[in-house]
């Protein structure tokens, strides 16, 4: 891992139109740094925005406000030709490996499609690329000739490894790549992932609710509440030394598979449910469920600073 | 000594489908007493949720097909029951939470009317007296403002306060026995926490037996007494939940558990993953359902299945490995 930053998001916004005139604030001026090869976890409860935010960081959306920059440039999602250059260093990987693969086509076409559209090598050698890259993912090369359903879901989840991995990107979102799957499969695919990146220098972004795993797979964890990043920080010093009274919660409510130290555990229950994006509160977002919430927090909403070398928070009262 | 709530023997069930014959359980024992929270784990497909309906009959027969065991519930046999008698014992005798409140929830009726409905079924109270009951209830579950919402419809809950409406409404009749089928999993953690923290205290309250069903080892850490692992359609190991935890003796169990980062795991330590996928229970396998999987393989698992070998009072496995003529690791020549 080094320190060269090679996505960085500036006041990053993403606002969807839902009719009558109203907006949805689904992400809200997110500033953001990931480093090559690094992987940066991204938590948070759902509907607080970090699919959205993964996704117009890899340019699937376009940012309503703000700057996104690759490799210190900024990439303008409006030009086709600068949207079709990035699309071939980010890619990602989704979810719900059941609706993320086109049930009409061979595993072989799935992966091949990427290198298609970006004119990669000729039809011979990709057919060779998709058999090495099916070899990669712990598949067999015959597979290539077959569909979707034929497979469980540990096996379609590497098959859309697979096809992220095609195009050789740099950057690779993995949106909750294992949180449809189960538990002895998602070691499986976890271990893939890891190994992959050591291999080929990859830089993830890692979207999951899980904490136990995000804090596994991650070198840096940044914590996401109604749209914006409340807490950053290398991903054992969030849970060392957690700041954000949001994050607190977050990470106390995680149980943990360990009877003893789950019966030690002093949880923080906090009461209420995530506010509604469209009418967000004034002030600090969280300031409707935070148990120390102020005066202060209900009328200015705190910016992410710098509170220790490497860990920044958004909190008036840190 | 507390009651027995439930004792369930040899348990097969099997589903008819134009493949053939899946045998989704295949020979489950298990008993839960008064206020005690049995979890059944496993991974899907394993059977969890085929035993908890068939407990309350609620998978449709045909296809499924119960072909052997017994089920006793509170003294009543479920496996003979009538259509009618089931009728009376669901809601009353035996309740049910299910993953997803918004699809077990009328959406065309008010939450308070649909707690109503069971309260005068089953506990024959009069409309006014129902009514204060189903409140209780709700408030019972710290809904606030119960006499608002029991006259809001399910879509203006939100998911946690959906949950906790559906534990009023399984609770509301004094259940004996209360399944919670995977009830936080499609909950946020910090909702995951609120309910479970219920639970608990729900649990100590009433003093309902619980058998909560669930893939989460967290959440089985915080509030199971005992646990039943599963793996394709029968119980591998079952003990108390230290036993489970800390002195499992089955391989499953143990890669089960391993599989999970634990908090102070090294970086790029590689998770201990199991390979291959759980056999198809279409044709399931001559031996120990998880031989193919397994690290300890032998000939005789690939063969016969194992029996179950009581490790202490209550701490049970199946595995050919605790067999006492089973040779050790060295002889083995482990792998």
């Amino acid at each position: 891992m080094t320190n060269e930053v090679l996505v960085q998001a500036q006041d990053l916004c993403k606002y969807f139109k839902i009719g009558g005139g109203r907006m949805l604030h689904a992400v809200e001026g997110v500033n953001l740094e990931i480093h090559r090869g690094e992987t940066l976890g991204l938590v948070g409860e759902s509907g607080c925005g970090k699919s959205t935010l993964g996704r117009t960081l890899m340019g699937i959306y376009k940012p309503t406000k703000g700057k996104l920059l690759y490799d210190g440039k900024e990439v303008d999602l409006s030009k086709k030709k600068e949207r079709f250059a990035f699309a071939k260093k980010a890619q990602i990987i989704f979810q719900d490996p059941y609706a993320s693969l086109d049930p009409r086509m061979t595993v072989g076409s799935i992966i091949a499609e990427g290198m298609e559209i970006h004119g990669m090598y000729d039809e011979k050698r990709r057919r060779e690329r998709v058999a090495e890259l099916l070899d990669i993912v712990g598949l067999n090369r015959e597979h290539a000739n077959r569909f979707p359903h034929e497979f469980s879901g540990g096996q379609r989840q590497r098959i859309g490894i697979a096809r992220a991995l095609a195009i050789e990107p740099e950057f690779i979102v993995c949106d909750e790549p294992i949180s449809a799957l189960d538990v002895s499969i998602q070691a499986q695919v976890i271990n893939l992932l890891h190994e992959l990146q050591e291999k080929m220098g990859l830089t993830y972004l890692f979207i999951a609710h899980d904490l136990n795993i995000v804090k596994y797979i991650s070198d840096r964890i940044a914590v996401m509440y109604l749209g914006s990043v409340v807490e950053l920080a290398a991903s054992d010093e969030l849970y060392a030394n957690t700041l954000h009274p949001y994050s607190k919660a977050l990470l106390s409510a995680v149980p943990i598979p360990d009877p003893h130290k789950e019966a030690q555990k002093q949880r923080q229950i906090i009461d209420g449910d995530v506010p509604s994006p469209i009418n967000k509160p004034k002030g600090c977002a969280f300031s409707s469920r935070c148990p120390l919430a102020c005066d202060k927090c209900r009328e200015a909403a705190p910016q992410l600073r710098e509170a220790a070398p490497g860990h920044y928070v958004a909190c008036h009262l840190v | 000594m507390a009651e027995r709530v439930l004792t369930i023997e040899g348990l097969r069930v099997s589903f008819d489908t134009y493949a053939g014959e899946v045998q989704a359980v295949r020979g489950v024992t298990l008993h839960v007493d008064e206020g005690e929270v049995l979890a059944i784990v496993g991974e899907s497909g394993c059977g969890k949720s085929v035993t908890a309906q068939t407990i309350m009959k609620l998978n449709p027969m045909p296809p499924a097909r119960i072909v052997d065991g017994s089920i006793n519930l509170a003294g009543h046999d479920i496996v003979k029951a009538s259509d009618k008698e089931m009728q009376k014992i669901r809601g009353n005798e035996v309740a049910m939470i299910f993953q997803d409140p918004m699809t077990c929830m009328n959406p065309t009726t008010q939450v308070g009317k649909q707690i109503v409905e069971s309260l005068k079924l089953h506990k024959h109270l009069s409309g006014a007296e129902a009514k204060a009951e189903a409140i209780r209830c709700l408030e019972q579950v710290r809904i606030p403002n119960p006499e608002e919402r029991a006259k809001q419809y399910p879509h203006e809950f939100s998911g946690g306060m959906r949950q906790r409406a559906m534990i009023a409404m399984a609770l509301s009749c004094n259940p004996k026995l209360l399944i919670a089928d995977e009830p936080t999993t499609a909950l946020d953690v910090t909702i995951q926490a609120q309910i479970m923290e219920l639970l608990a205290e729900l649990k100590d309250k009433i003093n309902t037996a619980i058998i909560l069903i669930t893939h989460d080892l967290g959440v089985v850490a915080g509030i199971a007494d005992r646990v039943a692992v599963m793996y394709a359609g029968k119980v591998v190991e079952t003990g108390t939940t230290d036993e489970i935890f800390y002195e499992h003796k089955h391989p499953y169990t143990e890669a089960l558990l391993h599989s999970l980062p634990s908090t102070d795991q090294g970086k790029r330590e590689p998770l201990m993953s199991i390979p291959g996928t759980p056999p198809d229970l279409l044709a399931p396998p001559k031996g120990c359902g998880f031989a193919a999987r397994c690290r300890h393989c032998m000939q005789i698992c690939k063969e016969e299945q194992p029996p179950e070998f009581e490790l202490s009072a209550g701490h049970k496995a199946s595995c050919w490995l605790l067999h006492p003529d089973c040779p050790s690791a060295e002889e083995r020549g482990a792998k």
